[in-house]
């Protein structure tokens, strides 16, 4: 292993000390008092009062709203998480393959991770609107429809275009961590492969996911934690209309606390919401990680 | 690296010190104010006010009092207050629509003990009712809006039909646009987003007889004729005769689309006229009465905005503070600065003083005040409202989605009781 | 690939001509085919409040009639008359009935009278048909005298010429679409406009143009009102040609390469990656084209311009005089500050990670990982209770830290990989040298890391510029918003501005992506090592 001799054994505790005291005051923290928070009555105007016997629990799963919201969490996460990996995972075989303009096209799949997510939402929704909106215009003035579509017809579809949203926001991250993946692969492993008589789908399989697996868990696990976490997408495009309905924990726990006045229960609801992620992302990690030690 | 973080910690508390001493000087009161307009913060902070701004205005005539002045947008203004609230740093002056959550937990200070008698007067007193609960004055109005129906008069006319005045000559207008332009136009607007579903709500139980409030002032909102209005307006969206998603087209897209002549209908506050004109939309239209049910008196719908003062019992110097605050209104009444205030988005005033001088500068709004006097208004006062606010406007959205609006408003119902 | 004998080559060679020259000349005949339907509204009359055989019906009828007839007799074509009558009971029980009449024409025309036709969708086709017959003759040359050459011994123009079919090919098949597109705003998009009352800049021209390829000259003023219900059938002929000249393509390929899939394979990887980027570029070319329009134009409903009439330059202005650059500079400072401390703390504890055994390092990384598990959003009011407690409330050094502690997962995830991948050999040897551990990991291993640690700076340096919810919150005075929340202004009670919102967004996005189009080599570099030991 790749170590360095330590002369103390609370050496690396203070190697680490800056690191888990910023954690500790700034993220921890907050993170203890939302706790105690999700056991203490807290009134419409936001005056935290005692401790009330987790009824705020009991209010946030009886809350009309919570298996529609959980059902969508769970689409718009594994939409989200799977579609931004596989696409970012195409685009990363795309920019590591050798063509003219690759620099150029590097550099414009970063675009929409240095824009940050209040205007990205802002400007698709500008996009589509149906009345005024942008895509309605392009289409219409390069004469690929005749007349403007309302491209928000349904909830459902409303939905799926803030899935949308987040896909395209998220494919730069996964794009990037799958290249670095890519380019550390010795070619020596193709040209091996290429001797057996491998073809492109076999050496897909064989070689190269093999290879970039690692680099994918850790951006994976973060992914599902910044995905189930994010919020301004739907907020700013359907604020969770039609009543909750694409909404997810997240908003679903913003709108209950800043526009029902339900302060407890939603945070109670943001426990439970720790509560899902630590299992998923937990499992996950244990799972790939197990399977990496074999 | 523990050099760095020495250095990280004493920062940190060279900085708390700091904080702490700086707290023992001349008043500063936190106010925070609602973003109503592009013009807002440049009128309290920038140079909006002939130059100059309300902030610095008000300290060179109060070099006693600092302003810490927040303009804050409507969708962040809860949020921000009630974080405030939660960790015991509630603002001194607070602009805002609801405050009966504030009353109920005694956060408020009365009006009496900060705002001077002579002002007090001033204000409408139908307008300062609205802010009274268990007979206490909490708030004072900052300023008001009336809501009207607008017609595209080019539209009516090339189809041919009058501005209809109940709800049944409304379907046939509609029925008859929509054969007309064969859906090109949009007959009707409907605005039921999150942000102001209630005004909807308003718009149809207040024209059919019903309404927030049962005879004995306590919050009813499941009566029949509260199910028939909402029924009624939500047959409109069914039938094809609206615009086509009222759950998340606010009121920007329906005034966007009534000014491009796509709209034929829309209820509108009294700033549609100045709205369309910052737009450079060329539409000629009218304004009437909405339409009411058949037989049912006309309700007219008009909203209202407030200034309260939260209590801070660890101030030292409660009288001082309590006549800071009294200044600060007494400065933001004061007609040269509130008739600014209010003309500059267009709104109504709050107080009489005002009157005169608005009338002279736009004599269209003598109409708009007399409009005032018959409206109703939401029951802000009454410590569910926010319960039924949010509550109606969810009834709206299942309702659109297929929905029964008799059992919606009765679980609703069970939910304010319980 | 080598085929053995030129019998074997001649035979895949002649066939794969024959089938690009019989692909080639149904395209022509596809063209050649009157398949382009045009029905026309003549004339159209709605009349409300009238019922079938009433006085106004009759009266109605008569005038359309007659104009039907006068149509007829001044052109000297077919029309068809139409009626179509609504009835319904209003809410008072009383019967209402609207009666429309419309008089049709129908018309067919060819691809040749497009060709003949000033439109640009006829100039269009003509470059289709002269691509494809181009590519046609490039084929035969590169075949002549050439038919049994094995593909690896054929000579460089001769494999040229048949590549170039392909590629002419490839633009006729291109122009296909952009041919219907043509039509769509020629015969749709722009009358319509016109006929509301929106003429663009052209539209006369065009009217007369379109006069004279619909109506031979006739229709003269009335052009407008009868291009206003012109409506073109299915198109499915022409759609057919888009088969015909993938397989002309395909052919080309096969002569020039004999195996097609590897030329595929790099269009495919082309075509990936342009449409990637236009879709990336997209809310970008929106951002630009609102950000500078005037108000009036960023709700335009009847999309008259793609790009705006006037491009308003002062809307930069605008916002600069609501204090865009003062919340610029707090973004800036606020980043900077962010990336500092969470490189500072996160550099060491990712050295720790990398390069030491220790007990507890398993409890650390769930610890890393569990920090991130509340969304800043619902630690709003924690994260605002403790700013209080620090009397940091309401300051950007508050930020700062809240920034950097939120960031500290990736950076330690980023960091510790790119440790682990450099070997700890110098490190070892600079210890034994009496080095302490300390100055072994300044001196030996951080310039080596440099471009992970770019990485990392980067990546944390962007999080915190687009961080949003917490400052919301956080800042009260005006002068200390970061960019992100100085532009809610913005959007308010009475008003979006969109064009405010979108151009402070360009100012915003501009210097993030120069500095990461300054770094992109570093950038992919210092991933490598982050991603593959993490």
């Amino acid at each position: 292993m790749n170590t360095i001799p330590i002369r103390h054994k609370w050496e690396p505790y203070v190697w680490l000390l800056p690191s888990i005291l910023l954690m500790s005051i700034f993220v921890v923290f907050p993170i203890g008092i939302v706790f105690k928070l999700s056991m203490s009555e807290i009134s419409k105007a936001g005056v935290v009062g005692a401790w009330n016997n987790f009824a705020n629990f009991r209010a946030a799963f009886r809350d009309p709203a919570f298996g529609t919201v959980m059902q969508n969490t769970a689409v718009w996460v594994v939409s989200v998480v799977g579609l931004s990996t596989l696409l970012g995972f195409v685009t990363a075989m795309a920019l590591n393959a050798e063509f003219r303009g690759r620099r150029v096209a590097r550099s414009i799949v970063v675009f929409p991770w240095a824009t940050s997510l209040v205007i990205q939402a802002s400007v698709w929704n500008y996009i589509i609107k149906g009345e005024y909106g942008n895509l309605n215009n392009v289409l219409l003035n390069l004469g690929i429809i005749k007349s403007a579509v309302n491209w928000r017809a349904t909830y459902q579809i409303e939905f799926a275009w803030e899935c949308g949203v987040g896909i395209f926001v998220t494919i730069p991250f996964v794009a990037f961590t799958v290249l670095a993946g890519l380019q550390s692969i010795d070619n020596a492993y193709y040209e091996a492969a290429t001797v057996d008589g491998a073809g492109f789908w076999r050496k897909l399989w064989n070689v190269t996911i093999p290879l970039v697996k690692p680099s994918l868990t850790v951006c994976t696990v973060l992914n599902i934690i910044y995905v189930f976490n994010s919020f301004p997408i739907i907020y700013t495009i359907t604020k969770g209309a039609p009543a909750n309905k694409t909404d997810t924990m997240v908003t679903l726990l913003y709108m209950r606390a800043f526009y029902d006045n339900q302060k407890g229960p939603a945070t109670a609801m943001s426990v439970i919401g720790f509560a899902i992620l630590c299992v998923c992302a937990g499992v996950y990690m244990m799972v790939t990680m197990r399977k990496e030690e074999q | 690296m523990k050099r760095m973080l020495a250095l990280a910690l004493a920062m940190l508390l060279a900085l708390g010190c700091c904080a702490a001493f700086a707290e023992a000087e001349p008043i500063t009161l936190n106010v925070i104010i609602a973003q109503y307009g592009p013009n807002t913060e440049n009128w309290f902070l920038g140079n909006g006010m002939d130059g100059t701004n309300f902030v610095a205005k008000f300290e060179e005539a109060n070099p006693d009092i600092k302003l810490n002045l927040e303009v804050v947008s409507w969708n962040d203004l809860d949020t921000v207050v009630s974080t405030r609230i939660s960790n015991n740093s509630a603002p001194d002056i607070l602009n805002n629509d609801n405050f009966s959550e504030y009353v109920v937990d005694g956060l408020l200070l009365p009006v009496s003990d900060y705002c001077t008698d002579e002002l007090f007067a001033d204000f409408f007193p139908s307008f300062i009712e609205q802010s009274i609960m268990d007979d206490v004055c909490w708030a004072v109005p900052d300023l008001a809006s009336a809501r009207a129906l607008y017609v595209n008069t080019d539209i009516l006319a090339e189809v041919g039909i009058e501005v209809p005045t109940t709800w049944a000559e409304l379907e046939d207008a509609c029925q008859a646009i929509v054969d007309f332009y064969n859906g090109d136009v949009y007959p009707w607007g409907i605005d039921m987003t999150t942000d102001e579903g209630q005004a909807a709500f308003s718009y149809y139980v207040w024209n059919n007889d019903g309404g927030f409030l049962d005879a004995d002032g306590n919050l009813v909102v499941n009566s029949d004729k509260n199910v028939e209005a909402i029924e009624y307006a939500i047959g409109l969206y069914n039938k094809g005769f609206t615009n086509p998603n009222p759950a998340t087209q606010t009121r920007y897209d329906l005034q966007d689309m009534f000014g491009a002549g796509k709209l034929a209908m829309i209820i509108a506050p009294n700033q549609l006229p100045s709205y369309l004109k910052d737009k450079s939309y060329e539409v000629n239209f009218a304004t009437a009465a909405l339409p009411v049910n058949e037989g049912a008196a006309p309700g007219a719908t008009g909203v209202m905005d407030r200034i309260m003062a939260f209590k801070n019992d660890a101030y030292p110097d409660q009288a001082a503070r309590n006549e800071a605050i009294g200044k600060f209104l007494s400065f933001f009444y004061a007609p040269e600065n509130y008739v600014g205030w209010v003309s500059m988005e267009g709104f109504l005033p709050a107080v009489n003083s005002s009157v005169a001088a608005l009338v002279e500068s736009d004599p269209s709004f003598q109409a708009w005040l007399d409009v005032l006097d018959s409206c109703k208004f939401y029951p802000t006062a009454n410590p569910k409202w926010d319960v039924a606010r949010q509550g109606v406007i969810e009834v709206e959205q299942q309702a659109l989605t297929g929905g029964d609006v008799k059992a919606l408003l009765d679980d609703l119902q069970a939910k304010i009781d319980g | 690939m080598r085929l053995n004998t030129p019998e074997a080559v001649l035979r895949v060679n002649r066939r794969a001509l024959i089938a690009a020259l019989l692909a080639a000349a149904l395209c022509l005949v596809a063209v050649s085919l009157p398949i382009w339907e045009f029905s026309v509204t003549v004339f159209a009359r709605k009349s409300g409040n009238t019922f079938v055989g009433d006085e106004k019906y009759q009266a109605v009828k008569a005038e359309v009639e007659a104009e039907a007839a006068r149509y007829s007799e001044e052109t000297g074509a077919v029309t068809q008359l139409f009626e179509n009558v609504t009835e319904r009971t209003n809410s008072k029980g009383e019967k209402t009935s609207m009666v429309a009449f419309e008089v049709r024409q129908a018309m067919r025309r060819t691809g040749w009278d497009f060709v003949r036709s000033p439109l640009a969708s006829g100039r269009i086709l003509l470059a289709l048909i002269l691509c494809l017959l181009a590519a046609a003759v490039l084929l035969g040359a590169g075949m002549m005298g050439a038919m049994d050459t094995d593909w690896p011994e054929l000579d460089l123009r001769k494999r040229g010429m048949r590549m170039g079919a392909a590629g002419l090919g490839l633009v006729a098949l291109l122009l296909v679409p952009v041919f219907m597109m043509s039509c769509n705003l020629a015969f749709t998009r722009w009358i319509k406009l016109a006929s509301d009352g929106m003429p663009r800049p052209g539209t006369e021209a065009l009217l007369h143009t379109l006069d004279g390829f619909l109506y031979g000259g006739t229709a003269g003023d009335k052009v407008l009102e009868l291009m206003g219900g012109v409506r073109h059938g299915p198109l499915w002929p022409l759609l057919a040609t888009l088969p015909l000249l993938v397989g002309f393509g395909l052919c080309a390929v096969v002569c020039a390469d004999g195996d097609p899939r590897h030329t595929l394979a790099r269009a495919l990887l082309i075509a990936f990656v342009v449409v990637l980027c236009v879709v990336i570029l997209y809310p970008y070319y929106v951002m630009v084209i609102t950000g500078f329009r005037s108000n009036a134009e960023t709700t335009d409903m009847y999309f008259q311009h793609m790009f705006p009439t006037k491009w308003v330059w002062g809307n930069l202005k605008d916002i600069i005089d609501r204090g865009v650059l003062r919340y610029l500079l707090n973004s800036l400072l606020l980043s900077v500050g962010a990336t500092a401390i969470a490189l500072l703390c996160g550099i060491p504890a990712a050295y720790a990670m990398a390069r030491m055994h220790f007990a507890g390092r398993k409890v650390f990384l769930g610890f890393v990982i569990m920090s991130q598990m509340f969304s800043p959003v619902v630690l709003l009011v924690g994260i605002s209770r403790l700013m209080n407690t620090l009397h940091l409330n309401d300051s950007l050094l508050g930020l700062i830290f809240i920034n950097a502690a939120f960031n500290q997962a990736f950076a330690i995830w980023l960091l510790r990989g790119t440790f682990v991948s450099i070997s700890s050999e110098m490190e070892q040897a600079a210890c034994i040298d009496g080095c302490s551990t300390v100055s072994a990991m300044l001196r030996v291993l951080l310039p080596i890391a440099a471009p992970g640690i770019v990485t990392t700076l980067i990546f944390v340096f962007i999080n915190a510029w687009n961080e949003y919810t917490i400052s919301t919150v956080l800042i009260s005075t005006t002068s200390n918003k970061p960019i992100t929340v100085g532009i809610t202004q913005f959007s308010s009670f009475n008003m979006i501005e969109w064009q405010y919102l979108f151009a402070a967004a360009l100012l915003a996005t501009v210097p993030v992506v120069i500095l990461f189009m300054c770094i992109e080599k570093h950038l992919a570099a210092g991933l490598t090592a982050g991603g593959v030991k993490g």
